[in-house]
């Protein structure tokens, strides 16, 4: 049963990767704002609990639902278009389109909604000047620092105004000077946009961005705010 | 420990343990590293050097094929001429290994089925080669595909024809090819007196090639230039894949301590390996294919896998040149990359192309073309470096002009829709790649438009017309009538044969003047007498009104043979002698007269159905008695009925019930130069081959570079990117440079074509054979596009990120 209020939950979730469990019975849930960090070990089975949440790798059993839609009864085609328009993505080293300028790949997701292009150009401007790279706006990823990078990567996440915000290790590629910088912008933007963000790292410091955390062990899920295993 | 803090160990390893090597021992050291990273790292260094050695083994397998062309031309040759009778030998006397012969000719839903009819003369018969017993009477050994074709339902209609029983087939010693329609049989009725009838001894005959024509030899230059080059491009577009992935892995040595040319070596080595992979796919491809060489049949042209051999020279240089190919390529394409250690490898502040050095290498080509390569078609002589040259320069030039064009043109793209956005910046980014990938066949189609030209041009050149008229007759039916009468039953045969509307018969003699006055040779005075109703008169000739018994005195047109004794037999009431003469003089048989009718008129001549214009008397049939004709020959021009299917077969195989040796030749308004024709084939199947290459190269490289961005396929996708979206993304930069090169092309095409016709003396562009190359390589785009579709789709996966 999902949780009174949460905006995105899990429940039984089962996924093996040939003899490899990397997910083992695991439930979670997120409400509209809330910043949960999904902590544990290399191959503990952090970002497979992401793909599952956010619709890009169906769980062999379990089910993910979202408001109320049943993500794992979605078809591909629904669950594209779910990410395209609810769902934001940060990764570990930004993966931006190389051949696009910053301000393309912030448009890029407006776009893709239907947003014309100098509309979502001047959304995208504003998302970067919010997350302080205005500057880099012309330039393309091969051109600019990594935490400038990470930083147009939030931005690209939170441009289509998405509800959820699935960011994995999205500090791990920086130092901590800049990833402390990127986390709060991230956090803070979500917050003010009401966004939940689930956030996957191995870092605690980047996990006391959080307003809850879980573990994730061998494919279990720890809640440290409820102790239950 | 700091760097400092060095402390010698067991073994101290700052120590040089032995002499640095130096020269060519540096080159062998990084490219065997190299090489050893190619398959050392992994599932995907194995992937990169697969898709390498198949790509590179495309272009081997078709090298291979190009340098089998000499061995497979002279193996034909030589099998043609070892199972040629040498014919002029009738006065030979008869041996125990003597036999007669005779050739038969037809052909079968436009197929040649040609044969020797054969009578030994003594018990050990000289045997054909392929062929292991002279067949007896009524006895045929066949080729395997003249046996395959009679063994069929569509064999029984040839069967009729070739009414033998098959006792054996033909090896491979006595074919030209596999597809030809061949055969012995053996008669009991050759006689020496038969026309077409001669004595051998032996086969063989060595016959001496008359010279290439000069501009035959441009076209091959051309067409060799125009094939090949897309294959050398493409093997040097293979040894570059994966060239990103490798890059972050030059990266890395270059952390460890390599330095730039070290780690450019250590590049070219992996290129090396797939290359050496790429000649043992190429081997095994063309060996493969070659199985297969047999069932590829244009126009006759055809050869047995044996005949597909490489010149050894040709292989040395083939596998010399590729993996050195390799080597160069790999060192050249890295010649602009700064590789630096930290991780990453930055290309050196791009360069904007320059066309200062790009634009003179057509230029010069051209140039070359036209001031230096001469054809005289006079003496023969053809400057063969020098157009080869010149046609190399030009089409290199295209492909240099080419990346410098996309790279002008997709600068100045900007907005559009987002798959167009995505293409036109990725193109924008790094448009190389792109134009590589089809300045193949931008070099085949503008090869192809100047051949196109070329072959236009000069196709009037080797194709005469024969002066034959189809809308009155499509076959000819020659036989030798040994009598009237049976001639009489033949032309109504050929008349109530299926699918046949119209026969325009003649029985043709020779009639002897009566008296005694010889010609300044000694004979006889004689002219050619040619019997017929008045139907087939209006065929031959004008002659106003005729009626049955009425006989006319044809005059031949100008510039026809001017027959001297016919207006000395020709008169009115003179008697003639329907009889032969000997090669004496002397007249043979019983003296036969007929008298010609006093009404005898003469009419002009009208060139019949074959062009032939007749001359001589015309006879109705009942102006005299066809049965007393000396030694006549019967001639039938058949209309065929167009609505009926193989109409033409069954009147062949009328002719064929009367007389085994029986000439049917389909009569056609033009007749093409053999060697024209083999050329223009020759070229035809080249084109294929060269072309499907292309296709493949195109998909391998679409899907190269997709493998390499299926990272970045993944996230996109990850969020929300439709498929569609980047469906069209890669379609557009395939189609901009496409589009781009295209138009190259044409106007490559159409100077380089322009210059090799004022080589010939020829001018005028048939826009007709430009227009639809360049839409086929569009269409080729397509359907490259169109398969690389399913692994676009399986790469749009958004659970491809788990792979990180």
């Amino acid at each position: 049963m999902t949780p009174a209020g949460s905006l995105l939950a899990a429940e039984g979730l089962h996924k093996a990767f040939g003899r490899t469990t990397a997910l083992d019975g695991v439930d979670f849930s997120i409400h509209p704002g809330e910043v949960v960090a999904v902590l544990g070990p290399s191959g503990s089975g952090k970002s497979t609990l992401l793909h599952c949440l956010a619709g890009i790798v169906l769980p062999d059993s379990g089910t993910v639902r979202y408001g109320d839609h049943d993500v794992t009864g979605m078809n591909d085609a629904q669950r594209s278009a779910l990410r395209r328009s609810d769902f934001g993505f940060v990764f570990q080293f930004g993966q931006l389109v190389p051949e696009l300028t910053c301000l393309e790949n912030v448009a890029l997701p407006l776009r893709l909604n239907g947003v014309k292009r100098k509309e979502a150009q001047r959304h995208a401007r504003e998302w970067l000047e919010r997350l302080e790279v205005e500057d880099t706006a012309g330039s393309r990823p091969g051109e600019v620092s990594g935490g400038q990078g990470q930083r147009v990567a939030v931005a690209r996440a939170l441009a289509a105004r998405p509800r959820v915000i699935f960011a994995d290790e999205p500090t791990g590629a920086l130092d901590s000077l800049n990833g402390e910088r990127v986390m709060t912008l991230l956090t803070d933007a979500a917050r003010d946009t009401n966004a939940a963000v689930v956030l996957v790292t191995h870092e605690a410091r980047v996990a006391a961005y959080s307003d809850r955390e879980i573990v994730v062990r061998d494919g279990k899920v720890k809640d440290m705010l409820a102790g239950l295993l | 420990m700091t760097a400092v803090d060095h402390r010698p160990g067991p073994t101290d390893q700052r120590e040089p343990s032995g002499k640095a090597p130096t020269g060519l021992a540096v080159w062998f050291r990084d490219l065997v590293m190299g090489m050893r990273f190619a398959v050392g790292s992994g599932r995907e260094g194995w992937t990169r050097t697969a898709l390498t050695a198949v790509g590179v083994g495309l272009g081997v397998a078709l090298l291979l094929g190009a340098s089998s062309v000499p061995s497979l031309l002279n193996n034909r040759s030589e099998r043609s001429n070892a199972r040629t009778i040498e014919f002029g030998e009738q006065k030979a006397p008869r041996s125990d290994s003597s036999f007669l012969f005779h050739r038969v000719g037809s052909q079968f839903r436009g197929e040649s089925v040609d044969g020797i009819l054969l009578r030994p003369e003594g018990g050990h018969p000289v045997l054909p080669p392929g062929v292991d017993k002279v067949p007896g009477p009524g006895e045929a050994v066949v080729s395997p595909a003249l046996k395959k074709l009679l063994e069929s339902p569509d064999g029984k209609l040839l069967h009729d024809r070739l009414p033998y029983r098959v006792v054996g087939t033909i090896g491979q010693a006595g074919l030209i090819g596999p597809s030809e329609h061949y055969y012995y049989a053996g008669s009991d009725k050759l006689s020496l007196k038969d026309s077409g009838t001669n004595r051998a001894t032996a086969y063989g005959w060595r016959i001496q090639s008359p010279d290439m024509d000069p501009v035959l030899l441009v076209l091959i230059l051309v067409g060799c230039v125009v094939l090949l080059m897309p294959v050398a491009i493409f093997i040097a577009t293979a040894v570059r894949f994966g060239g990103e992935r490798r890059d972050r892995r030059l990266a890395a040595l270059r952390l460890v301590g390599a330095d730039n040319h070290m780690a450019r070596r250590i590049a070219a080595g992996e290129a090396l390996l797939g290359s050496l992979f790429g000649l043992i796919v190429g081997a095994g491809l063309f060996l493969f294919g070659r199985q297969f060489i047999g069932a590829v049949d244009i126009s006759s042209l055809n050869a047995f896998p044996t005949d597909l051999s490489p010149v050894p020279a040709l292989a040395v240089l083939i596998l010399l040149a590729v993996p050195a190919s390799a080597v160069a390529v790999t060192l050249f394409a890295l010649r602009g990359i700064a590789i630096e250690p930290l991780g990453v490898v930055r290309s050196a502040v791009p360069r904007r192309r320059r066309l200062w050095w790009r634009l003179p290498i057509p230029v010069i080509g051209l140039a070359l073309l036209a001031a230096f390569g001469t054809v005289d078609r006079k003496t023969g002589s053809v400057n063969t470096y020098l157009i080869g040259a010149g046609a190399v320069l030009t089409l290199l030039g295209l492909t240099m002009l080419l990346p410098w064009l996309v790279e002008a043109v997709v600068a100045r793209f900007t907005g559009g829709p987002v798959p167009w956005q995505l293409a036109a910046r990725r193109l924008q980014l790094s448009s190389s790649s792109a134009a590589r990938a089809v300045s193949g066949i931008t070099v085949a189609v503008a090869g192809a438009i100047a051949l196109q030209m070329l072959f236009t041009a000069v196709g009037d050149d080797f194709t005469k017309p024969t002066g034959q008229d189809t809308s009155r007759a499509q076959l000819q039916v020659m036989l030798p009538a040994r009598d009237g009468a049976t001639t009489e039953k033949m032309i109504d045969a050929f008349k109530d044969t299926k699918g046949v509307s119209g026969v325009i018969a003649t029985i043709s003699s020779r009639i002897l003047s009566a008296g005694q006055e010889r010609n300044e040779d000694g004979f006889p005075l004689s002219t050619s007498l040619t019997v017929g109703s008045c139907e087939t008169l209006q065929e031959i000739a004008r002659p106003g009104p005729c009626k049955d018994g009425d006989v006319f005195q044809i005059k031949g047109g100008p510039g026809s043979y001017v027959d001297e004794d016919l207006p000395k037999i020709a008169r009115p009431g003179a008697r003639a002698l329907l009889n032969d003469f000997d090669d004496k003089g002397n007249v043979l048989g019983r003296p036969s007269t007929w008298t010609l009718p006093r009404t005898i008129r003469p009419v002009d001549a009208r060139p019949d159905p074959t062009g032939e214009q007749n001359t001589g008397l015309f006879a109705t049939t009942g102006a005299v008695d066809v049965k007393k004709l000396a030694d006549p020959t019967a001639r039938a021009m058949v209309r065929l009925d167009p609505s009926v299917p193989d109409a033409a077969e069954y009147a062949r195989n009328t002719a064929a019930r009367f007389d085994v040796t029986a000439n049917a030749f389909q009569l056609m308004d033009t007749s093409d130069d053999r060697r024209f024709v083999s050329v223009r084939n020759g070229l035809l199947i080249a084109s294929v081959a060269t072309m499907t290459l292309i296709a493949a190269s195109m998909l391998v490289t679409t899907l190269e570079q997709l493998r390499e961005r299926r990272r970045l396929l993944s996230v996109l996708v990850a969020f929300g990117t439709r498929r569609g979206t980047l469906a069209w993304s890669v379609l557009w930069q395939t189609a901009v440079p496409m589009a781009l090169g295209l138009a190259l092309a044409v106007a490559g095409g159409l100077g380089l074509g322009r210059v090799l016709l004022g080589l010939t003396g020829k001018s005028g562009i048939a826009w007709s054979v430009v227009w639809p190359l360049p839409l086929f390589g569009a269409g080729l785009v397509l359907l490259v596009t169109l398969l690389s579709m399913p692994p676009l789709w399986r790469m749009m996966r958004a659970d491809g990120l788990r792979s990180e």
